[in-house]
């Protein structure tokens, strides 16, 4: 949107004969520039690594270690990601419909606290995590208190379960953030339009602040499952050398034990093609149309 | 009014730029006397004598666990520069285990790269690894024989690291060791060996635990112990070499056993994730490095109840190692540094009594020096002749790295 509207005003400015192309190309150009520096560049150059063998010269072997030794990680990744995005997502538009439609000071309420976890790190968050999960950590021996979990044989959350809900705890709250932002922009009138024919709350939900709000909702989509991916913190501190584990800690393994940046960059840009894969799949299908809809009006 | 405004936009614009640029690197002069370790210490008693007290500023980079960042910041920079007022030692941490090393070694083969006469780094506290990879680059200088303490130096791990030939290029602060902690009202009779370890698990499963290779050193340490066990060939891992990739397929059937063990273990995150299980009461029994399990004792963080014990036929231990960069600023201060650090007052003091390691150098020239309690402490549970039995080396590094690999593949994977 704003390089729309700073395309919009060199045209307004050329139209004007003032300024020409050279503003706009100034104004853009510390952004552009940093953004070059300091991510296309490292970007192209990790990818173009994960190739060069540690002689320097071009080969596939680092993908096929990837292959024989961590291939399982990188499929664990992938599903704790779309797990814990998919559940995040669920809890965040539920929470977002709740802020958007129902009044008082208990939403008031609600809608101050539900946003402290996305200032915690998620250095911090795996920490509270790690003690709070443990066999004998906070949450087992509350539930052990009151006779729900016997000690001798607690919960076993360090694992996929327990980095799930980590990462829900985590990217929930900045999901609704977003996903509140595009309710917001859904009118009054369409929702009251939908209660005067019958429509019942869940009803509302679905079929009219969600569809309306399907670019705001992608895009929150994409930020939680991006973020996800990439987390290091959280698995190294919760489930560190456990089989399987998320590919970051692999990465670090490479890195640290080996100093082998060929595999741990062949590693990143198989994270690289996760993420970018999901962000094309809902971009084409819902940014696109959501936009159009939008300019009809 | 718009042109005004457009210029208005640029000029402050291009102030921004100039502003944020990075500054350029000055460029200092500096007339200490930076001796060549050619010339002879002769003159370095001199400067000690006519001592001008023209500022010095030293920087001491670490590698480790924040213990080694409060030790330095907390305990030896400011006793340091009670010693010599005109000193300030900066200290710099870089993080825990080999990455922290890493990341050193990356710092001085940056300089070195650049072409700079005089580098950052006065004085580094690395890991083993680190050895190979400096001196394979040239990045150090060789000081430790102009020392007062080098004649306290007795350890191999002195002269050689993992394979390589360090004499003279480092000296040890301090020796940590693995070891299993265990829980005495839980495990009456600890297990004395890794075959009746195996025996234990069985029936005991889910309450022995350790980090597996990722995440921490002990995990390591311990999986390294089980392939010198399985294999029995220790002294050409760990000792003689040479590499040989043949040994390799050997430990195959080793780690497939050791796949075998870990379904009856919990894994754990790391060191730390280890020492709270144990102290939670989630583990009875799992490999810990012995400062940390002293320290957390200390610090409130470990049941007190708790013990050690050593697995025949051995657990590796390392030391870590204080260099000095052939391009330091302040050679001379570097090595008084560590001269001061590895003097049997500090050794015993520090070292000993608050840091729970064991000394970097001998120990019997500590023992009048060090109070009796941290002595017995630290000695207390693993003796100095059991630990002279079962604390071992960690391989050299090709080995390392191929006990690594082969672990992945045949205990993780497969």
């Amino acid at each position: 949107m704003r390089s729309g509207s700073s395309v919009a005003n060199a045209k307004s400015m050329e139209r004007k004969g003032r300024g020409g192309w050279l503003l706009p190309f100034l104004l853009l150009l510390p952004a552009i520039g940093l953004m070059l520096a300091l991510y296309a560049y490292p970007f192209a150059s990790s990818i173009y690594r994960s190739f060069l063998s540690s002689e320097g010269t071009l080969t596939l072997a680092n993908y096929a270690k990837v292959r024989e030794l961590y291939l399982r990680d990188v499929l664990f990744s992938l599903e704790v990601s779309l797990l814990s995005t998919a559940i995040a997502a669920v809890l965040s538009i539920a929470l977002a419909a709740y802020l958007r439609l129902a009044s008082g000071s208990i939403v008031r309420l609600v809608g101050a606290i539900y946003r402290f976890p996305i200032f915690i790190p998620f250095v911090v968050v795996a920490q509270m995590m790690g003690t709070f999960l443990a066999p004998h950590g906070l949450l087992n021996i509350f539930l052990a208190q009151i006779g729900l979990v016997n000690l001798e044989a607690p919960l076993q959350l360090l694992n996929w379960k327990g980095l799930t809900f980590g990462f829900v705890w985590k990217q929930a709250p900045f999901m609704t953030l977003i996903v509140l932002s595009g309710f917001g922009m859904v009118d009054d009138t369409y929702i009251e339009a939908a209660r005067s024919v019958g429509a019942r709350l869940p009803q509302v939900i679905v079929r009219i602040l969600v569809p309306m709000s399907r670019a705001t909702i992608a895009v929150a989509l994409i930020l939680a499952f991006t973020s996800t991916v990439g987390t290091f913190t959280l698995p190294y501190m919760l489930i560190g050398g456990k089989i399987p584990t998320t590919l970051t800690v692999d990465i670090a393994h490479r890195v640290t034990y080996f100093g082998d940046y060929g595999v741990a960059n062949a590693l990143g840009t198989l994270a690289y093609l996760m993420v970018i894969f999901t962000a094309v799949y809902y971009l084409r299908y819902t940014v696109r149309r959501g936009i159009y809809e939008y300019q009809e009006r | 009014m718009s042109r005004k405004r457009t210029a208005l936009v640029i000029v402050s614009l291009l102030a921004v730029l100039v502003a944020c640029a990075p500054p350029t690197p000055q460029v200092i002069e500096k007339e200490v006397v930076v001796e060549k370790p050619v010339i002879e210490t002769v003159v370095v008693e001199k400067q000690v004598v006519v001592e001008k007290p023209a500022p010095v500023s030293m920087v001491y980079i670490t590698a480790g666990d924040v213990n080694m960042l409060a030790l330095g910041q907390n305990v030896l920079a400011p006793e340091f520069h009670a010693m010599y007022p005109n000193v300030t030692v900066s200290v710099v941490h870089t993080g825990p285990g080999d990455a922290g090393s890493r990341l050193i070694f990356e710092k001085l083969k940056a300089d070195k790269d650049a072409g700079r006469a005089q580098g950052d780094v006065d004085v580094a506290m690395v890991h083993q690894k680190f050895m190979a990879w400096a001196m394979a680059e040239n990045l150090l200088l060789k000081y430790a024989d102009e020392l007062e303490t080098w004649k306290y130096m007795t350890a191999a791990d002195a002269r050689n690291a993992l394979g390589t030939n360090i004499e003279g290029y480092a000296m040890p602060m301090f020796h940590s060791q693995i070891a299993i902690a265990y829980n005495p009202d839980l495990v009456p009779d600890p297990p004395r060996s890794y075959e009746e370890l195996v025996e234990w698990v069985k029936a005991n499963p889910g309450k022995f635990g350790h980090n597996g290779i990722k995440g921490g050193m002990s995990g390591v340490g311990f999986s390294i112990g089980w392939i010198y066990w399985k294999s029995g060939n220790y002294e050409k891992y760990a000792v003689s070499g040479p590499f040989d990739e043949a040994e390799v397929a050997t430990w195959e059937a080793g780690l497939k056993e050791m796949k075998d063990f870990n379904q009856y273990v919990t894994i754990t995150a790391g060191n730390v994730g280890t020492l709270d299980a144990l102290n939670r009461g989630e583990l009875w029994m799992g490999p810990v490095w012995v400062d940390m399990f002293y320290t957390f004792m200390l610090e409130g963080k470990m049941d007190p109840k708790m013990r050690l014990t050593m697995l025949e036929p051995g657990m590796p231990g390392q030391p870590m190692y204080f260099v000095i960069p052939k391009n330091a600023r302040n050679p001379e201060w570097a090595k008084k540094w560590v001269e001061y650090v590895t003097s049997p007052e500090v050794q015993g003091k520090i070292i000993i009594e608050r840091y729970n390691w064991y000394p970097g150098i001998d120990g019997k020239f500590v023992e009048g020096i060090a109070p009796p309690e941290a002595f017995d402490r630290l000695y207390k549970d693993i003796s100095p002749e059991v630990l002279s039995t079962y604390g071992k080396s960690f391989p050299l590094i090709e080995y390392n790295d191929a006990m690594l690999e082969a672990y992945e593949k045949w205990v993780i994977g497969g």
